[in-house]
């Protein structure tokens, strides 16, 4: 009895760590390390275990002796680094990490930390991208090989290259994150702090329900998602398995949501959870608003005010006569921003947009005017020269758009500065004042944008809509005096306009990154809608940002084959290349290709002449990468296969849907023909590849963005089309 | 009250057989009798959904392999774990869980979806119940208590293509049969089904892998179990396992299983491609991860190791030309793509392909995963895309072709019949009733909800359709 009671009593007191086959690894944290660095403990203990099977041990003060002995935090947090590293710890900034073997004596050990607690979290996951880790949008993948316990011979020093990457979150479309409950985006933010991103944007639009505010008796009513769309599931929903049974398609945390009371307070949460999920990451956060645009109940008090451009006419904003230095306008913009920040007092930065269609011009010469009298700009630069300069260029904002689109900056830069002007507006009930950042600065304005910007304000800039066209005017970035102004740039990894379709551009933002970093420019912030498909281009950024030296190709390989196996990357490189083609033939044919609104699938019908040649190629690039990407995942090892069958089957949806819009082409010109026999031929074989588009994302969806897909093309491309081939079909039965 | 002690000791004296055999109206294996897919049931609804006619509803986890119904009682398999598989036993009138049996799998294979670890459909004596693992083996349960039998350790089937198993057992007579055409050994064989004790094992050296059940036919007085397989139907002896005939008429790949009507065997398959494309193809498109024409090791399975070492006759380390041909497909066999629907007659000795081959078409009908389905004197076949067709059965003459059903997508579960209906299910989850008529009528689209890949089963009018989580009773008895 006594001799099984001791070995049995040993492993009930010991638990599972004594059952565990692998190697006891010890780390020690300081005794009074911060949260970030207790966090990155677990981390780094999770990831241990999983690696090894490691029986990890985690403590305050060194043991007398390890067998493996990792060292977290800095020399300021804890003890045990401040011993050992002695003068080997190198002068890092609070964003600089390093992995470096030491000895001390007998003793040897690893030095997990950086300058920071947030840089040692970040030390903490390139320890397991060391090993094989591969962090992807969507989860980890562990190496396809176990690799070897080794941490002597370390020595990797990180500094940013890029310091602030930002990631955008909310935006609009039920496409993209603004779907997204906290539940989702909490597990988007987990993957993005192992990729080292340090902030996320949170980009509002006027008529959401995350702020309520009052002015004159008027109150906020409007709080709809994506533009008030609704998105119903039934029976005839190809895709439908994606929606688990629900009847209509919404964000999780809005669902039974019907009143404004009720849609503003889960849209508080929700963005409240979004901003503490991404502190506790050690994250900043910004939000970004439109002070210049406010629901349509808010004409009653804004006299003169013009309904906006804009999907659906949501909002309105001061009209063209409207002038900048209207009281009534400020005051109505400064309870906005109030409200913003009252509902978000934990929020670092408020980015404020300027408006893409500016309506606001007549006042424009004024506003210069006072722009001038603050900073001397006009001594700099000439209003007509610029004016010219915009109405000249090769953007997307040219011609009289861009002259339009100079004018309304101007006459809305002059209103931030007098806005902005009162103290008391940006400081958070805490006391600090909250980061100002300026968004889409007109172009023309950059050579002399620290004249034209508040003061203090940074810039975030957009130039145009795609990774690809901002490239073809890099020779801007240069202009802007990023040294003066803090500046960073908008990165489209996948536009909307683009659409729905699979998208790359790693190669254009290959060279921005090289641009803004020979610039000087301080980071980017990223702006996509469709996440599923960006895993190689986040990668690249989040390894670019701190290695000059890194390519597409060599993030690439670096992200495919530790977790694949070898020959893998080859054919993933294919497919990666292959949609990067396919998005430059769309971006230079069709921008507005597969825009996610009413009729983007039906106005193929209406349109004149056949299938452009082009919709061709597009299609063979997207099958062509789906082969390729199916030959990856044959050859590759079992974690991430499930990663390259999603790919296939976006790739998949990609081609039937380019299917279902040359039938429906071909369709709308024997309409025009009159025949009718050949339309429904055309129709019956567009409903069915829309049907198998949808089915086929429906298989591997995986998040709220994908299952938008599905919810938008079954009503503004199934339904249709299904509706015109019955009609036809019923017109042609009498 | 000796006749009454008579008749309760006649009783008595059958009860054994009685408990072990199936009745009329089960459905005891895939597809039902003979997997035929037709069931004598009458009364079935034809209107229902997952929320109208339901007698009752169960959630049993991911799983594609059908129910089977035995004297009240309903068995059917489920992935309840990331690494457990479960049997469960329903009350076929209540849906009450009568028993569950879990299982571990150990670490489970490569496969691909829409494929399941729980994809084989059990098959049961009404005493036992039959059950295949991937991982474990062949295993009977006890039918009332769900408590295990025994159980055969099988080799673990590989599929160069990682399409993974999806094989099912069936019942003939005192003996559960089990064919694995799998890619590397393929084979079948027969056991005891009350001790699980080998009776014979046939291998099928010249298929690669496929995924037809075998059936029985009946023909001048002699019973073959037959088996379609790649470019072969061949019927053996039950008893024996020795291979009895072949007709030499099939494709490369067999999804679908053959039917038996009287004693004349229906098959209806494609096969990707045309005559030409061998297996080779197919490898060199997609496991040539380089893509120069031949594969190298690394890009063969590992199963395959020795297989491949053994083809590769110049030792270069790489499989190409003439060695490629037949390293995975058997240099007898070299059947390619195609699509077939064919009558073929029951019985006869050796090659019977210029002698037993009744009609062939070369149609573009017949669907790669979903079997004919017989009834009456038509055949009937659907395919993606909701395409429909059907055939007299006596002469191969089309009735109609590829008409639509009205219900888009893939097509997995294969037709079933009873009481004047064919009971078609789209992968979708709808469920398009027909009339079993000579002209295509479609008398209702019902949605279950979720998606099906799972072949329906139909017992004394109920109809049993089982989503990939869960299983639905449809039956005119729900109020």
């Amino acid at each position: 009895m006594t001799r099984l009671a001791v070995p049995l009593l040993a492993l009930l007191v010991a638990g599972p760590s004594i059952l565990a086959a692998g190697p006891r690894i010890d780390v020690v944290i300081g005794p009074d390390a911060p949260r970030l660095e207790r966090f990155a403990a677990r981390e780094l203990t999770d990831q241990l275990r999983k690696l090894f099977d490691a029986r990890v041990q985690v403590s305050e003060k060194v043991p007398t002796s390890a067998e493996h002995l990792i060292l977290l935090g800095s020399p300021a947090t804890n003890p045990a680094v401040k011993e050992i590293a002695g003068d080997r710890w190198p002068k890092l900034t609070d964003q600089g990490h390093l992995l470096r073997s030491v000895s001390q004596g007998d003793r040897r050990a690893l030095l997990v930390g950086g300058g920071s607690p947030v840089a040692t979290l970040w030390a903490v996951y390139e320890l397991g991208h060391h090993f094989g880790i591969r962090y992807l949008l969507h989860g980890d993948v562990m190496p396809a090989e176990k690799p070897a316990l080794k941490l002597d011979g370390l020595d990797r020093v990180l500094e940013p290259t890029l310091r602030l990457r930002t990631w955008r979150t909310v935006n609009d479309f039920a496409i993209g994150p603004e779907s997204w409950g906290l539940a989702e985006q909490k597990r988007f933010l987990g993957q993005l702090a192992k990729l080292k991103f340090n902030r996320v944007m949170l980009a509002f639009y006027p008529w959401q329900p995350f702020v309520h505010y009052e002015f004159k008796g008027v109150k906020k009513r409007t709080a709809m998602l994506w533009y008030g769309w609704r998105y119903r599931v039934d029976g005839d929903t190809p895709g439908r398995a994606a929606f688990r049974g629900a009847k209509e398609f919404e964000n999780p945390d809005f669902a039974g949501k019907t009143t404004y009371e009720e849609k503003h307070k889960a849209g508080v949460a929700l963005a409240s959870g979004i901003i503490d999920a991404a502190h506790d990451l050690g994250m900043s956060a910004g939000l970004a608003i439109s002070p210049l645009e406010f629901p349509r109940e808010f004409a009653a008090v804004l006299p003169g005010a013009k309904v906006l451009k804009g999907l659906e006419d949501l909002t309105i904003g001061p009209g063209p006569k409207q002038p900048p230095d209207d009281p009534l306008l400020r005051e109505l913009a400064a309870t906005q921003v109030r409200a913003y920040l009252t509902t978000y007092p934990k929020v670092d930065a408020l980015y404020l947009t300027l408006p893409e269609f500016p309506d606001w011009v007549e006042h424009y010469e004024k506003a210069w005017q006072r722009l001038d009298a603050r900073t001397g700009v006009a001594k700099v630069v000439d209003l007509k020269q610029l004016m010219e300069s915009a109405r000249k260029r090769n953007l997307i904002a040219s011609g009289e758009r861009g002259f339009q689109a100079l004018r309304g900056n101007i006459a809305a830069l002059d209103f931030f500065h007098t806005l902005l002007a009162d103290p008391a507006l940006l400081r958070r009930p805490g006391g600090n004042k909250v980061e100002v950042v300026i968004i889409e600065v007109d172009p023309a304005l950059f050579p002399v944008l620290d004249k034209v910007l508040p003061p203090r304000a940074a810039a975030l800039h957009f130039v145009d809509y795609t990774a690809r066209r901002v490239t073809a005017h890099a020779d801007l970035l240069g202009q802007v005096p990023a040294r003066s102004v803090r500046s960073s740039l908008i990165f489209t990894l996948a536009d909307d306009n683009v659409g729905v379709l699979p998208q790359l551009t790693t190669s254009h933002l290959h060279t921005l990154v090289g641009r803004l970093r020979q610039h000087g420019w301080e980071g980017f912030s990223t702006r996509y809608w469709i996440p599923g498909d960006l895993n190689p281009a986040v990668h690249y950024l989040s390894r670019a940002a701190f290695d000059a030296r890194v390519t597409p190709q060599t993030a690439y390989d670096d992200l495919v084959t530790p977790i694949c196996g070898e020959g893998v990357v080859e054919r993933l490189v294919k497919a990666f290349d292959k949609i990067e083609e396919a998005t430059t033939l769309i971006d230079q044919n069709d921008i507005g290709f597969t825009f996610p609104v009413p009729g983007v699938v039906m106005k193929h019908y209406r349109a004149a002449g056949p299938p452009p040649a082009w919709w061709k190629k597009v299609r063979d690039l997207y099958a062509g990468a789906m082969d390729e990407m199916y030959r990856g995942q044959q050859r590759s090892h079992v974690g991430p296969r499930p990663f390259m069958l999603y790919h296939a089957k976006r790739l998949e949806f990609a081609v039937e849907y380019l299917n279902s819009i040359e039938a429906l082409r071909l369709a709308g010109q024997a309409k025009a023909k009159g025949d009718r026999a050949k339309q429904l031929e055309h129709l019956e074989k567009a409903v069915e590849s829309m049907y198998n588009a949808l089915s086929a994302l429906g298989e591997v969806a995986r998040d709220n963005s994908d299952r938008g897909v599905i919810a938008v093309l079954n009503e503004y491309g199934y339904r249709p089309l299904k509706a015109e081939f019955e009609a036809v079909e019923k017109a042609a039965r009498k | 009250m000796p006749r009454i002690r008579f008749l309760i000791g006649l009783a008595i004296a059958l009860m054994p057989a009685l408990t072990a055999r199936v009745s009329a109206e089960d459905w005891p294996q895939f597809r039902g009798p003979n997997s035929s897919g037709v069931s004598t049931s009458r009364g079935l609804p034809t209107t229902f959904s997952h929320e109208d006619k339901v007698l009752w509803q169960a959630t049993l986890g991911d799983g594609i392999g059908s129910p089977v119904v035995a004297r009240g009682r309903v068995f059917s398999t489920a992935m309840t774990g990331p690494k457990k598989i479960a049997v469960f036993c329903h009350d076929a009138a209540t849906g009450k869980e009568v028993w569950k049996t879990e299982l571990d799998t150990g670490i489970l294979p490569r496969i691909t979806p829409p494929n399941s670890h729980a994809s084989s459909t059990p098959a049961t004596d009404g005493k036992r119940v039959f059950v295949y693992a991937s991982t474990i083996g062949l295993l009977a349960f006890d039918a009332t208590d769900g408590k295990e039998v025994w159980r055969l350790p099988l080799p673990r089937p590989a599929y160069l293509m990682d399409w993974g198993p999806g094989c099912s057992p069936i019942v003939f007579r005192d003996s559960v049969i089990f064919c694995q055409d799998d890619d590397l050994s393929p084979y079948v064989l027969a056991v005891d089904a009350a001790t699980g004790k080998q009776r014979w094992r046939t291998p099928r050296p010249d298929v690669i892998a496929g995924y037809a059940i075998p059936v029985l036919c009946t023909a001048g007085g002699r019973t073959d179990l037959v088996i379609a397989g790649t470019g072969r139907l061949k019927g053996y002896d039950p008893d024996t396992g020795k291979e009895r005939w072949t007709c030499n008429t099939l494709l490369r790949t067999i999804m679908t299983s053959p039917v038996v009507k009287d004693d004349v065997i229906y098959v209806a398959v494609q096969s990707y491609g045309d005559a030409g494309r061998t297996i080779k193809h197919a490898l060199l498109e997609w496991l040539d991860t380089n893509q120069d024409g031949k594969l190298s090791k690394a890009e063969v399975p590992r199963e395959f190791w020795d297989r491949f070492d053994a083809a590769d006759k110049n030792k270069d380390g790489f499989l190409s030309g003439d060695e490629l041909d037949t390293a995975f497909q058997h240099p007898s066999n070299m059947a390619g793509g195609g699509k077939i629907i064919q009558a073929v007659k029951g019985g006869g000795t050796g090659d019977v392909t210029k002698t037993h081959l009744l009609w062939n078409l070369t149609n573009k009908a017949p669907s790669d995963l979903v079997s004919p389905l017989v009834s009456g004197t038509r055949v009937f076949v659907v395919k993606a895309g909701g395409l429909s067709s059907c055939f007299d059965a006596a002469t191969g003459k089309s009735l109609w072709e590829k008409e639509r059903l009205r219900n888009f997508g893939d097509y997995y579960a294969s037709p079933v019949a009873a009481d004047g209906k064919i009971f078609v299910v789209g992968k979708n989850g709808f469920v398009i009733v027909l009339e079993d008529g000579p002209k295509l009528k479609i008398l209702a689209h019902n949605d279950m909800g979720g998606e099906v890949l799972a072949t329906p089963a139909i017992a004394d009018g109920r109809l049993f359709i089982r989503t990939r989580e869960k299983l639905y009773c449809i039956s005119n008895e729900a109020k």
